[in-house]
């Protein structure tokens, strides 16, 4: 009987002007979709590739001086990973650096250098950029707003249409429970939207898949099922908000002004409205300035240097030691000052993002974004990893030096390290993964968040269902 | 006739559960908005406050002509509030050197700021009137030809001897009036918060910026009602209409300005250009640093280091070129602050400041020629793009109107380039101040041993917004499209309501 139902919903949807028009424009986006990445993806992997050989040269190239001079410099550049799934969640990837720096010139003096720590340079790309500001058009744009619009206009009159016309007194005049014909408006509804949805998703698949700059491997499927599943998810949420109005309100008219309007402020206005407070309560702290900081600290330590170096006479092991650790204090002051930084800033976009989670969009935005592989989780995953490596980078080095007998063990000063040649294929290079299983950690609460949603809004849509009079 | 039309339509209107959803859902997003939006204002204009406060104590610690550090700080436009336009995005430390001249693309962002908070997407009044006039719009509109066609009114009244046109004026001066009702309360209460707050001091001008900014809006408005009408008079059944009415909401508002931006590319790749006059550049500063280079070389008592000959005591100098291929800034910078002097130069001194007599005017001389090749190139690397995209905006009304308001905000590229000419004017009569002065022959210019610089007399930085007759000149253009459309749309709707059979 619930097929039946569904049936008649499907047919009477399948021959309306909505379903033409969802079909039209659900299309005509994913297909500017697809083409805008096939004409920007090729060039990002393109880039990333050679910055990955630079960086490799870059180890070379310092390999071959020694372990001091690879000690000093570092592993110069690190580079994000493009993901494949760019296309399903732009996740704000242009505010966010492509890049770890591991190693820049920051002083020397006639004998000393300093030696590389971790900086995290910021993207400013709306600095230069004078063009006016819109949202990318990626699945996130076209499942939260569009799809979800879609969803609601397919729902608004299912149970309040067929009150004014009478047909729903005549279809429960029939030995029908309630709930079996509430499910079977639903599940009419739901493969009507899915239908324009998945046309266009196909031919957006299609036209991605077929064209040789952009290979999508097993992995990238997988998460891009997820990504579907999720949208499944999410259009399932607007359908019950719609029939759960439309069971509660007499006429349809009245039904899709209230729905529009709850639309209009949870999907485009709560995002923005509560990233604004958000944003608002986090910077009271305190705003001194980075580089003023950064400068003090150096500049004690080397007050404290220049005032211990010339008691001990030159050539000495005592004077070697005061340098490297001058040199290597430095170092570590410094990276964990940029360090800091980084945690504040994080901590600070934590809480906003977890402020805005109460706008179903942004949840479906940031998990559509975890499983893209883009985005702000995706950049801690990204930083996470370059710290790893620096870690490794650094183990290497000392293992290096321990290795050799002739070695003072002294960091930081060119003779007090091993002079031995290093072999560049034996250096770490630092290679940048995504990560499946992180990122269900990441996204769990935000996928039960949205299914308790669901749930609650479908048997809100029963219960009222359930009570009407017809 | 025509009052009792209006009467009837505005009852009507007035008493519809839409209308108080209208009113409710306008006054609570611009107001708790509107709240937000102040708090971000103040905070960026205390930001502003301590920029400028840090910036004059780095120009006091300057004791040399040459380490000047010269910085002004942009300030937050209060009318950013309604549009932030370009406002918060752009830089706001911009550095002036007399060696380079300044512009929106040299400036740099405050480093207090957290870049990652731009991950999270921004709102301003203009947004939430984009997205929520039109939609009410919409739903006022879609049944006002076809409901009454349904339900066979229309065929009552017309039996009366009432012109149709007649009929068309009254019902869309009445729904206007109760479309009026929100926003004007809305933009009321919106005043009344930033009156009430005490770091916004808003002139006669800014007042009648916001005036400007109604009247777009209320044509914003009126061209959204038209569409809804013309819907509503093409189409027999108002479900129909209402799906129709949504479909191009959804469009217009939605996915049209957001579509049109990614599709569109500017024609040419512009790295190939870039590049070539990124070394065009670097080519007039490779003949500066050889005319240079020779000056040196001529005078005996320099031996290619100006300050090598001197035993000085203290103090430090530098000398590099800048380059920033992306925004093309190339540039020599060199400075020094020598404290003292083991021994009195005399003629050393007098050698040195000769070649600053010769140098400076020369790096002056040396920018001005980059800026005359920079300058178009720019342009059309930054802005050509940015107006291409502008014009392809204008397609939809939605598109139209924010740009009409950022023009009357001052946030639009416009208004943004206002102050960077006003930072290059300011260079420019620093660079006076320095003539007059005689300050590159002088000894100050790159020791402070006999006298610290006194910067009390340096030309001061003032701007202004530009002039409210400027913002309403840059806003009229598409205040008039909008007017356009609107009497387009009207007479369109005319003509499908005279010839149709009720």
């Amino acid at each position: 009987m619930i097929w039946h139902i569904a049936k008649r919903e499907l047919s009477n949807n399948l021959n309306s002007l909505r379903f033409a028009l969802a079909t039209v424009l659900l299309l005509g986006l994913m297909l500017t979709n697809a083409v805008v990445h096939l004409r920007e993806h090729p060039e990002r992997v393109k880039r990333y590739r050679e910055n990955v050989s630079n960086h490799q040269n870059h180890i070379a190239a310092h390999a071959s001086n020694g372990l001091y001079d690879l000690a000093q410099e570092g592993p110069g550049n690190l580079y994000k990973k493009p993901s494949d799934l760019r296309f399903c969640a732009e996740g704000g990837e242009a505010f966010m650096s492509d890049r770890a720096q591991a190693g820049y010139h920051r002083w020397s003096t006639g004998t000393l250098k300093s030696f590389w720590i971790l900086a995290y340079p910021s993207a400013t790309p709306n600095r230069d950029n004078v063009r006016p500001e819109v949202t990318k058009v990626d699945w996130g744009f076209i499942i939260g707003y569009v799809l979800s619009l879609v969803a609601l206009l397919f729902t608004f009159d299912s149970i309040s249409g067929e009150r004014e016309r009478g047909t729903l007194r005549l279809t429960l005049s029939n030995p029908i429970p309630r709930h079996t014909v509430l499910i079977g408006k639903f599940l009419g509804a739901f493969i009507s939207v899915s239908i324009p949805f998945i046309l266009a998703v196909l031919v957006n698949l299609l036209v991605i898949s077929t064209s040789s700059g952009v290979h999508l491997d097993a992995e990238a499927w997988g998460r891009l099922g997820i990504i579907f599943f999720v949208a499944v998810l999410y259009t399932g949420l607007f359908l019950a908000l719609g029939m759960l109005v439309s069971a509660r309100v007499q006429r349809s008219a009245v039904s899709l002004v209230i729905l529009l309007l709850v639309w209009v402020v949870f999907v485009v206005f709560m995002p923005s409205t509560l990233a604004s407070i958000a944003g608002r309560s986090t910077s009271s702290g305190p705003t001194y300035d980075f580089s003023e900081r950064s400068w003090k600290l150096h500049e004690e330590l080397s007050s404290d240097y220049y005032s211990s170096h010339y008691k001990e006479p030159e050539g000495s092991t005592k004077r070697i030691e005061i340098d490297g650790a001058y040199v290597t204090k430095d170092a570590e002051q410094q990276e964990r000052l940029h360090a800091e930084r980084l945690n504040r800033r994080i901590a600070e976009v934590h809480r906003a993002r977890t402020i805005t989670r109460i706008s179903p969009v942004t949840i479906v935005q940031n998990l559509i974004e975890s499983f893209a592989g883009t985005g702000f989780e995706r950049h801690l995953q990204f930083l996470e990893n370059v710290q790893t490596y620096a870690r490794e980078f650094r183990t290497f080095i000392v293992d290096t030096d321990s290795a050799d007998p002739e070695s003072l063990h002294i960091f930081g000063v060119r003779t007090g390290m091993s002079q031995e040649p290093v072999n560049p294929e034996a250096v770490p290079k630092f290679e940048d993964t995504l990560n499946l299983s992180r990122d269900f950690n990441t996204a769990a609460t935000e996928l039960l968040l949205l299914t308790l949603f669901v749930l609650v809004l479908l048997s809100g849509a029963y219960l009222a269902f359930v009570r009407v009079e017809v | 006739m025509m009052l009792t039309l209006i009467r009837r339509e505005l009852l009507d209107n007035l008493m519809t559960f839409r209308f108080a959803v209208a009113v409710f859902i306008m006054l609570l997003l611009v107001v708790a908005n509107t709240a937000v939006l102040i708090k971000d204002y103040e905070r960026r204009l205390a930001g502003h406050k301590t920029e400028v406060q840090k910036s004059r104590e780095y120009m006091l610690e300057g004791k040399t002509y040459s380490v000047a550090e010269l910085n002004i700080d942009r300030p937050p436009n209060p009318l950013s509030i309604f549009n932030t336009g370009l406002d918060k995005r752009l830089g706001n430390e911009i550095w002036v050197y007399y060696g380079h001249v300044p512009t929106l693309w040299d400036a740099e962002k405050h480093s207090s700021q957290n870049p990652f908070m731009n991950i999270l997407s921004s709102i301003d009044i203009v947004f939430i009137f984009e997205g929520v006039l039109s939609l009410l719009a919409l739903i006022f509109a879609y049944d006002t030809l076809a409901g009454e066609y349904e339900r066979g009114t229309l065929r009552l009244v017309l039996t009366h001897s009432v012109s149709r046109g007649h009929i068309l004026l009254a019902k869309y001066i009445s729904a206007m009036v109760c479309l009026l009702v929100p926003l004007l309360m809305s933009l009321i209460l919106a005043m009344f918060l930033l009156t009430t707050s005490p770091s916004f001091s808003l002139s006669t001008p800014d007042f009648l910026r916001i005036g400007g900014i109604m009247v777009a809006s209320i044509a914003y408005l009126s061209a959204f009602y038209l569409i809804g009408m013309l819907i509503s008079a093409m189409t027999r059944r108002t479900s129909t209409a209402l799906m129709l009415s949504m479909f191009v909401w959804g469009f217009l508002v939605l996915v049209y300005p957001n579509m049109i931006v990614a599709v569109i590319q500017p024609s040419n790749p512009p790295e190939e250009r870039r590049a070539s006059v990124h070394n065009h550049i670097k080519q007039i500063w490779e003949e500066f640093e050889r005319e240079r280079k020779h000056f040196l070389a001529t005078d005996t008592h320099l031996e290619g280091d100006p300050y090598g000959n001197m035993r000085w005591r203290g103090g430090y100098n530098f000398e590099h070129f800048q380059d920033k291929a992306s925004v093309l800034q190339y540039y020599y910078y060199a400075g020094a602050e020598i404290d003292g002097f083991h021994e009195e130069p005399e003629s050393e001194a007098l050698h040195v400041q000769n070649y600053h007599r010769f140098l400076v005017p020369l790096i002056i001389d040396t920018a001005e020629h980059t800026w005359r090749v920079r300058k178009p190139v720019l342009e059309e690397l930054f802005i050509l793009p940015a107006t291409v995209d502008r014009s392809w905006l204008r397609l939809t009304p939605t598109g139209i109107y924010d740009i009409a308001t950022q023009a009357l905000a001052g946030t639009d590229l416009n208004g943004m380039q206002d102050f960077f000419t006003a930072v290059q004017q300011h260079r420019q009569s620093v660079i006076d101040y320095y003539y007059d002065k005689n300050a590159f022959a002088s000894r100050q210019w790159f020791s402070s041993d006999k006298e610290v610089v006194d910067w009390s007399a340096l030309p001061q930085f003032s701007f202004q917004r530009s002039d409210i007759s400027i913002n309403v000149k840059r806003a009229l253009p598409d205040l008039f499209l909008l007017l356009t459309i609107n009497i387009v749309l009207f007479i369109g709707i005319f003509l499908i309501f005279v010839r149709r059979e009720v």
